[in-house]
C-alpha cells in the first residue's frame, strides 16, 4: 500500500481547544450484559481519536453511546460540558455525522441521497446549489456523473464518500466514523484522510487501519468493554 | 319469507364437510390436525355462546347492557390486536383502546344516527352486529399496521437512525415506515371493495338475503358497512400508530427494546 501523504499526516500536530466530549466512568449494558465499564476519556474540539480493540470490545458502542443509542447505566457523558439529555442529543445530532462501514444512502439515485436531508424541516431552507453539490463530490474525488447513478450500483467505497459528501453539505463538524476506510482503496483512503484532516473537524473513529491510527492525536484501546490504554500525541 | 332452519342432525352432518380436507392435510404432514380440530371446536363454542348471549341481549334491549357488550368487544379486540402484533399490552393497551374505540364508535354512530336512524339508537339488532362487523375488520387492519410498522423500524434501524442524524425529527424519520404500514393496513379493505360482488358475495349481504331481505336492501346495507369499515380502519390505524409513537421511543428517539413481546 502506498504511503499516506499530505495534510492528513499533520492531524496530530494541529492545535486543539476546549474539551468537547467527556466520558466519565461510563457504563453501558445491553440485554443485561455490560458492554462498556468505567470508560473515561476526553476529546477536545479539533482532535482526532481512534478506538482500537478486538471485535466486541465496545468500540462502536462508544460512538453509539454519544449519539444516545445506548442508555447509560453508570457514569456520565458530557458534550460541551452539558450532560447527555434530550436537548444535548439534538445538539450532538445536529453537529455530528455517523458514517459506518455500510452507510445508508436512503434514496434510489445519488442526487436524491445527497438532497435527502434537505427534505427535513431543519434543512429545508438551506438546499445546496448544483455548484455546491459538485464541489462536495469533488472534495471526495467523485465525478459529477455519479449524481445520476443508482445508489445500488455504486461501490461500497463510493457509498462512504457520498455519505461523507452529504455530511459536508450539512456543515457537520463532528465525525463519528466506524471502520470508514475498510472499503476504500489506497487513493480513496488518502482522499478521506485529507478531508478529515480539516482542523475544524473533531473525529472519533473506530479503525483497525494503522495508517488511520497514525494520523490520530489520540488512540483509545479497549478490551472487553474496559478502556485499557490512552495514547496521545504520537506516542502510538 | 322464512329462513329454513338447520336442525341439529343437519348441523352434525355439516361438520362432515371438514373431514376430507382435515384427513388430507394430515396426510400431507402439515402438523395442523390438532390446531384445526381446536379451531373448529372453539369457533363452534364461541358462536354458540354468542347465540345465547345475543338472544338475551335482543330480548332485553337495554342500552347499558348493549353498551357493555360493545365495550367488551372493544377490550377483547384491543387485547387481540396487541397479541397478534407482538407488542406488549402494558405499554400499548391504552393507546390502542383509545384509537380503536374512537374510530369504531365514530363510524357506528355515523351509520346509526345519520344513515340508518333506527327508532331506538341503541337497538341491539342494529348496534351489536354493525359495531361487531366494523370492529372485526378494524382489528385486522390494526394488527397489520402495528406489526408492519414496528417490524420495519426494527429491521431498518440503521436507516431510521441515519434519518435522525441527517436532521429528521422523530416523525420525519418514521414517516416512510408509517406510510407503508398504513398502506398495508388498508390494502385488504381496498382489495375487498374492488372485488366485492364480482368475486364473492359478502357475508352481511348473503345473511340478509338468506334472512329473507330484499337484495336491493342488502346491497344498500353492504355499501354502508363497507364504507364504515374503510373509514374506521383507516382512522384507527392512523390514530393508533400516531399515539404509539409517544410510547415506543425513549427521550433520545430510540425505539425501546422492551415494547416487543419476547419470541
Amino acid at each position: 500500500m502506498p504511503p499516506i501523504s499530505g495534510r492528513a499526516h499533520d492531524w496530530a500536530s494541529q492545535t486543539v481547544s476546549a474539551t468537547l466530549i467527556r466520558f466519565d466512568r461510563v457504563c453501558v449494558s445491553a440485554h443485561g450484559k455490560p458492554i462498556l465499564t468505567d470508560v473515561s476519556f476526553t476529546l477536545s474540539t479539533g482532535e482526532k481519536a481512534v478506538l482500537r480493540g478486538r471485535s466486541g470490545s465496545g468500540k462502536s458502542t462508544v460512538l453509539k453511546t454519544l449519539l444516545g443509542l445506548y442508555p447509560l447505566v453508570g457514569g456520565r457523558v458530557l458534550f460541551d460540558d452539558k450532560p447527555l439529555d434530550a436537548a444535548t442529543i439534538q445538539v450532538i445530532r445536529r453537529r455530528a455525522a455517523y458514517i459506518g462501514q455500510e452507510p445508508v444512502l436512503g434514496a434510489e439515485i445519488v442526487r436524491e441521497a445527497l438532497m435527502l436531508p434537505f427534505q427535513f424541516k431543519t434543512h429545508r431552507e438551506h438546499k445546496p446549489s448544483e455548484r455546491r453539490l459538485i464541489d462536495a463530490l469533488a472534495r471526495l474525488h467523485l465525478s459529477p456523473d455519479i449524481l445520476e447513478q443508482e445508489c445500488r450500483r455504486v461501490s461500497g467505497g463510493e457509498k462512504q464518500r457520498i455519505a461523507i459528501a452529504r455530511a459536508l453539505l450539512l456543515g457537520k463538524n463532528l465525525y463519528l466514523l466506524d471502520e470508514v476506510t475498510s472499503a476504500l482503496d489506497a487513493e480513496s483512503k488518502r482522499t478521506v484522510l485529507e478531508v478529515f484532516g480539516d482542523p475544524g473537524f473533531t473525529v472519533l473513529s473506530v479503525a483497525h487501519d494503522p495508517d488511520w491510527a497514525a494520523c490520530c492525536d489520540v488512540v483509545l484501546e479497549l478490551d472487553g468493554g474496559y478502556l485499557t490504554r490512552i495514547l496521545r500525541d504520537g506516542n502510538h | 319469507m322464512e329462513t329454513i332452519d338447520i336442525a341439529l342432525p343437519q348441523m352434525a352432518v355439516l361438520y362432515g364437510i371438514v373431514v376430507l380436507p382435515w384427513l388430507l392435510l394430515g396426510l400431507i404432514g402439515l402438523g395442523l390436525s390438532g390446531a384445526i380440530a381446536t379451531g373448529i371446536l372453539r369457533m363452534s363454542l364461541q358462536l354458540a355462546l354468542v347465540g345465547v348471549y345475543l338472544k338475551t341481549l335482543f330480548a332485553l334491549n337495554n342500552p347499558w347492557l348493549n353498551g357493555l357488550w360493545v365495550l367488551v368487544m372493544l377490550v377483547v379486540a384491543d387485547w387481540a390486536i396487541l397479541r397478534r402484533a407482538g407488542l406488549k399490552r402494558r405499554y400499548f393497551f391504552a393507546a390502542t383502546f383509545a384509537a380503536v374505540t374512537a374510530s369504531v364508535l365514530f363510524s357506528t354512530a355515523y351509520l346509526l344516527f345519520l344513515v340508518i336512524r333506527p327508532p331506538l339508537y341503541y337497538d341491539a339488532r342494529y348496534l351489536v352486529p354493525l359495531a361487531g362487523m366494523i370492529l372485526g375488520n378494524c382489528l385486522q387492519g390494526n394488527v397489520i399496521g402495528l406489526e408492519r410498522f414496528y417490524t420495519a423500524l426494527r429491521k431498518n434501524e440503521n436507516e431510521y437512525l441515519t434519518y435522525l442524524l441527517l436532521g429528521a425529527t422523530r416523525w420525519e424519520a418514521v414517516r416512510p415506515y408509517f406510510r407503508e404500514a398504513i398502506k398495508a393496513a388498508i390494502n385488504p379493505t381496498l382489495a375487498g371493495m374492488a372485488t366485492l360482488g364480482l368475486v364473492s358475495l359478502p357475508g352481511m349481504m348473503t345473511g340478509q338475503i338468506l334472512g329473507g331481505g330484499e337484495p336491493w336492501l342488502a346491497v344498500k346495507y353492504q355499501i354502508a358497512i363497507m364504507l364504515c369499515i374503510f373509514a374506521s380502519t383507516a382512522l384507527a390505524c392512523i390514530l393508533n400508530l400516531r399515539l404509539s409513537l409517544n410510547i415506543a421511543f425513549n427521550e433520545f428517539d430510540v425505539l425501546k427494546e422492551e415494547i416487543v413481546e419476547d419470541g
